[in-house]
C-alpha cells in the first residue's frame, strides 16, 4: 500500500501509465479520494481502465473490478443487490469515460437508474475516445476535430452537437445528476459529498481535459477546464429529480475564443472563413446554455470567483489528517 | 471457497513514470517586488503572513530585523513597495505603510523590546558617528550581535533629520522618541552634544574603537544663488534654507511669518516646508524647476523629485505649484524683499548632470512674497572628519546614509545602515557578508494566477478633517486589528508559498505529497505535465530541466 501522503489516502495510486498533464486521471484522484478506500469501484472499458491497471500492475488501493464496455452499470447493480441482500452498505461507484456513458453504456446506465439501484454513475468526459485514437464520440463537441471527423473542404470538423447527456439524466427524473470539472475542486468536493449523503441512483459528469486528444499543452488541463466553464459552453449545474436546484454563476463571461485557441482540435476553426462561422456558432451555443440555466443572473453567492479563492494553509482536502505509517 | 488467483495482482507504485519526464518542477521562493524595491530590504511578505495569522509581535520581529522604525517609517516613507505591488493588477496595492504603521503603534502601545540574535558578546567596539536612521539602524544590528555601540552626534537630541525636519503633522515626536529609546535599550551608549573634532578627537575614534560608521547626512544646506554681494550684506531675515526654517519649528520656536511665502525647489523637503507655512496661517507658492509628475513617465531630472503623494496633500491644503520655473532675482524695495522674478526653465541638468537650469528671457514673471525659503537641497558637512572622511573600510571606518546614497530616503538611511553593520560584523569575524535567504529572481504578476484571489477592497486611515489646525498629525492609522488582518491578508504573497493545496490538488500522478508546513514532489512518479507550476497563485513553482 502506498501510504506516502499522510493528508489523504490516494485511492488512485502514482505508477498508472496516463499521458503526462491527464485531466482523467486527476478527476478519478479526487473523485475516489474524496470517496475513500472503503468503496467498491466498477470500471467500464476506457482510458481510465487501461492506464491504471497495466502489465498485472493496479494503481487503485480500493475494491476494484472492470466489466465489459457496455455493462458496467448493469455490472454494478448485481453487486449493489448483492450486497443489499447480505445487508451491507458498502457505497459502490461506477466510473467510465464518455464512451461508456453516452454511446456504450448508455442503455445499462438507463436500466440502473430507472431500477433505482444505489450507486454512484462517475463519468469523467474528455469528450472522445482517447484511448483508441481519438475517434468521436456523442460527446464530442460541434466543429471538433477528431481521426473519424476530420475538417476539410466540405467540413468543419464534427458535424453534430455534443449530446446533451445531463438532461436525458435529469429525465430519468432519478434524485441527483450533477455536472462538475477538474478546475472549480471546492465544487467538485461538494458534489461528490453531497451525492454520497444521496440514497439511490446519483450521475456525475466530470469534464476530463485531455492534452492529446484537445491537442493542447500538458500543464494546461486545469486552465482550458476553467474555461470551458467560465465561456458557458460547459455549465455546471445540479439537477435533483428533474429540477434544476442549483448552478455555479458565471462572475464574468469570457468569449469562446479564450477557450478553444489553446487546444488544437479547434485549430482549423481560426484563420478560415467557413471556420468563422463555426466559432459564431458556438458562441451562439454557449450563449444559449448560459440563458438556458441562467448562469450570469442566477441568485446565488457560489459563482466562479468564489470556488477558485485560494486560502492560505490550503482548503482541506479528503479526509481527516492520518499519522504517519498507519 | 473462492480460488486463489494464480497471478497476485501488483502495484503500479512499482513503475517509475518520473522516467518519462522532460521538465521538472521545483519549489523555489522567490523576492516579492515589494521587497525588491524596499530600500531597508524588508521581508515584507514574511511579516503580513505572520500578521494575517494575528501573529503580531512576531510580526514586529520579523519587521525589525531589517528596519528598527516600523512606526516612523509607516509614516513618513515614500512607500515605493506599494507601486511594486502585484496587487495592483488585481484590484489595488496592499497599504503595506499602514501595516508597519499599525504594527510599529503597537510594539510602542505594548511596550514590546527588541531580542538580540545571539546570546555572545563580542569584544570588539563600534563607534558611529550620527543619531540618524543610518547611525541607529547600525547601532541596532550590532548591538543585537553582541557588539559594544558608541553613537556620537552633535545634536541635542537623536534621530538626525528625522527628529529635526520632519514636521510634527507626519510625525509626532513621541513616536520617533519611543522607537529610539527601544533600539537604544539595547544597550548603546548614546553620546548627544558631541561633535567629532571638538568633544572627541579623530585620533581618539580611531584609536579606542575597532571600527567606525559615519552616517553624519547632510545637514548643511545648499547655499542659495543670491547669497553673495550686495545680498550677503543685508538682512537675511527675507531669505532662509528650508532645513533652517525646519529646524527652527521643530525646535519649538515662534515663526513670525510674512503673510506671502515662495518657496524654492521641487524636493520633498520643499513640500515640508510649503505645508508648515501653510499651517502658520500664510499663503505659500512652490517654484519648482521640473514638470509635474506623471508628464514623462517618471524620466530623470525632468519630474519633480518630490513624492507625489507629499504633491497631492500638499495641493489639498492649498499650495500653489508653478512649474517649469526657476527664480530669476529677488525683488526688493530697499531691505524689504516684496517677491521673487521667476521665469520659464528650459534645461533643468547640464550634460555632467548637474543642476544647472537655463533660464529663457522674456518669461519673467513676479510672484509676491516677504519671505523666501529655499530648498533647493542638502549638502554634508564634513568638517572636523578630514582624517576619517579618507579611511577606507579595510582600515576600519565605514560611511553610510545620506551622505552618501544618491537617494535621500530615510528607508535607504536604514538599509544603509543595516548592510554597514553586516559589512563591519563580516570583517570583524574574518567571514562572509551573510547572504539573502530568498533567491533574487524577479516575480511579476504575469508569472502568477491572479485569478485564484478574490478582490478586496484596500483600507486607509483616515484624513484628519481639521489638518491645517495646528501641527496635528494628518494620515491616522488603521482603525482594529480586523482592518489590519483584513489588509494582511490581501497580500498575495508573490513568489512565495503560502500553502494554498493547488499543486497538491491538481496533480494527476499523485506525485505531489502534502507533508507538515508545505509539499514535496516524487520525482519517481512526476511526469513533469506543468499543471502545478502553470496553477501555483503566487509563482512559487518553476519548471526546470531534469537534473
Amino acid at each position: 500500500m502506498d501510504k506516502r501522503d499522510p493528508f489523504r489516502h490516494n485511492v488512485l495510486t502514482s505508477g498508472h501509465r496516463a499521458c503526462s498533464g491527464c485531466g482523467e486521471a486527476m478527476a478519478a484522484r479526487m473523485v475516489s479520494d474524496l470517496i475513500g478506500p472503503d468503496a467498491i469501484y466498477i470500471n467500464a472499458t476506457g482510458c481510465l481502465q487501461v492506464f491504471t491497471t497495466h502489465n498485472q500492475q493496479s494503481a487503485w488501493q480500493a475494491p476494484w473490478i472492470h466489466s465489459v464496455f457496455a455493462n458496467a452499470a448493469a455490472v454494478a447493480s448485481g453487486i449493489e443487490a448483492a450486497l443489499r441482500i447480505r445487508g451491507k452498505e458498502t457505497p459502490i461507484v461506477v466510473q467510465a469515460g464518455d464512451g461508456g456513458t453516452f454511446d456504450i453504456g448508455l442503455q445499462c446506465l438507463s436500466g440502473m437508474i430507472e431500477r433505482g439501484h444505489d450507486i454512484l454513475f462517475v463519468c469523467y468526459d474528455n469528450e472522445a475516445y482517447m484511448n483508441t485514437g481519438v475517434q468521436r464520440s456523442s460527446s464530442t463537441p460541434h466543429a471538433v476535430r477528431t481521426s473519424t471527423s476530420p475538417p476539410g473542404r466540405l467540413s468543419q470538423g464534427k458535424h453534430q452537437l455534443k449530446k446533451d447527456v445531463i438532461s436525458i439524466m435529469a429525465a430519468h427524473h432519478m434524485p441527483y445528476a450533477a455536472t462538475a470539472t477538474v478546475a472549480y475542486f471546492p465544487d467538485l468536493k461538494a458534489k461528490v459529498e453531497k451525492a454520497m449523503t444521496i440514497k439511490g441512483p446519483r450521475f456525475l459528469q466530470v469534464l476530463s481535459p485531455c492534452p492529446l486528444g484537445w491537442v493542447h499543452d500538458s500543464a494546461l488541463s486545469v486552465t482550458v477546464s476553467r474555461l470551458a466553464v467560465e465561456t458557458g459552453l460547459f455549465p455546471l449545474v445540479e439537477l435533483e429529480h428533474g429540477e434544476l436546484t442549483g448552478v455555479m454563476r458565471l462572475a464574468e463571461q469570457r468569449p469562446v475564443d479564450e477557450y478553444l485557441r489553446p487546444q488544437g482540435r479547434f485549430k482549423h476553426l481560426f484563420n478560415s472563413k467557413n471556420g468563422a462561422i463555426e466559432l459564431r456558432h458556438l458562441q451562439a451555443l454557449a450563449d444559449a446554455r448560459i440563458r438556458r440555466y441562467g448562469l450570469l443572473d442566477a441568485e446565488t453567492e457560489w459563482d466562479t470567483d468564489r470556488a477558485m479563492q485560494s486560502e492560505r494553509h490550503g482548503r482541506g482536502g479528503y479526509c481527516e489528517r492520518r499519522s504517519h505509517g498507519s | 471457497m473462492v480460488a486463489k488467483l494464480e497471478i497476485e495482482p501488483g502495484s503500479s507504485n512499482a513503475y517509475h513514470t518520473g522516467e518519462w519526464r522532460t521538465q521538472q518542477p521545483l519549489y523555489q521562493n522567490k523576492w516579492p517586488p515589494c521587497s525588491q524595491i524596499c530600500p531597508a530590504s524588508e521581508d515584507i511578505q514574511a511579516w503580513l503572513a505572520l500578521a494575517s495569522a494575528e501573529q503580531w509581535q512576531a510580526a514586529w520581529h520579523k519587521l525589525t530585523e531589517r528596519n528598527p522604525f516600523p512606526a516612523t517609517m509607516g509614516r513618513i516613507c515614500y512607500h515605493a513597495c506599494e507601486s511594486a505591488c502585484n496587487r495592483k493588477h488585481l484590484d489595488s496595492a496592499v497599504n503595506i505603510h499602514a501595516m508597519e504603521r499599525y504594527l510599529g503603534d503597537m510594539a510602542i502601545a505594548q511596550g514590546w523590546s527588541h531580542r538580540p540574535s545571539c546570546d555572545d558578546e563580542q569584544p570588539e567596539r563600534v563607534a558611529i558617528v550620527g543619531a540618524g536612521p543610518a547611525g541607529l539602524s547600525c547601532a541596532f544590528q550590532l548591538a543585537r550581535h553582541g557588539y559594544s555601540v558608541t553613537i556620537f552626534d552633535d545634536q541635542a537630541e537623536a534621530g538626525g533629520t528625522l527628529h529635526s525636519a520632519i514636521p510634527d503633522y507626519r510625525l509626532p515626536k513621541s513616536v520617533l522618541a519611543s522607537e529610539i529609546d527601544a533600539i537604544l535599550a539595547l544597550g548603546i551608549e548614546l553620546r548627544l552634544n558631541s561633535r567629532i573634532g571638538e568633544a572627541v578627537s579623530e585620533s581618539d575614534l580611531l584609536d579606542q574603537y575597532d571600527a567606525v560608521f559615519l552616517a553624519i547626512g547632510t545637514q548643511q544646506p545648499r547655499l542659495n544663488p543670491y547669497n553673495n554681494g550686495a545680498e550677503k550684506a543685508r538682512s537675511n531675515h527675507s531669505v532662509m534654507s528650508g532645513l533652517e526654517f525646519l529646524h527652527r519649528l521643530n525646535r519649538g520656536e515662534q515663526l513670525a511669518i510674512p503673510r506671502q511665502v515662495a518657496v524654492v525647489g521641487g524636493g520633498n523637503t520643499a513640500m515640508d516646508v510649503a505645508r508648515c507655512v501653510r499651517r502658520l496661517g500664510a499663503e505659500v507658492t512652490v517654484v519648482c524647476a521640473q514638470d509635474p509628475h506623471g508628464t514623462h513617465h517618471h524620466e530623470l531630472g525632468t519630474e519633480m523629485p518630490a513624492s507625489l503623494t507629499e504633491v497631492v496633500e500638499a495641493e489639498a491644503e492649498g499650495v500653489q505649484l508653478i512649474y517649469r520655473a526657476g527664480v530669476h532675482r529677488l525683488v526688493r524695495s530697499g531691505d524689504h524683499l516684496s517677491g521673487i522674478e521667476i521665469a520659464h526653465v528650459d534645461r533643468v541638468h547640464d550634460r555632467h548632470g548637474n543642476f544647472n537650469p537655463i533660464l529663457f528671457d522674456g518669461t519673467e514673471e513676479f510672484v509676491a512674497a516677504g519671505l523666501v525659503i529655499f530648498a533647493i537641497g542638502q549638502e554634508s558637512d564634513w568638517r572636523g572628519l578630514e582624517v576619517l572622511q579618507k579611511t577606507t573600510e579595510a582600515e576600519g571606518v565605514w560611511v553610510g546614509g545620506d551622505a552618501v546614497s544618491k537617494s535621500k530616503l530615510a528607508a535607504t538611511a536604514v538599509g544603509s545602515g543595516y548592510r554597514a553593520a553586516m559589512s563591519m560584523m563580516a570583517r570583524l569575524k574574518g567571514d562572509a557578508v551573510i547572504p539573502d535567504e530568498h533567491k533574487k529572481t524577479k516575480i511579476t504578476y504575469r508569472e502568477m494566477q491572479l485569478h485564484y484571489y478574490a478582490k478586496q477592497p484596500r483600507l486607509e486611515g483616515e484624513i484628519n478633517p481639521k489638518r491645517l489646525d495646528g501641527f496635528k498629525e494628518v494620515v491616522k492609522g488603521l482603525v482594529d486589528d480586523d482592518s489590519a488582518t483584513h489588509e494582511a491578508k490581501r497580500c498575495l504573497s508573490c513568489g512565495v508559498c503560502f500553502e494554498c493545496d493547488n499543486c497538491w490538488h491538481f496533480c494527476p500522478d499523485a506525485a505531489v505529497i502534502k507533508i507538515e508546513g508545505g509539499y514535496r514532489i516524487d520525482y519517481d512518479y512526476c511526469k513533469g505535465c506543468g499543471i502545478c507550476a502553470e496553477e501555483c497563485p503566487c509563482g512559487h513553482i518553476d519548471m526546470g530541466i531534469v537534473s
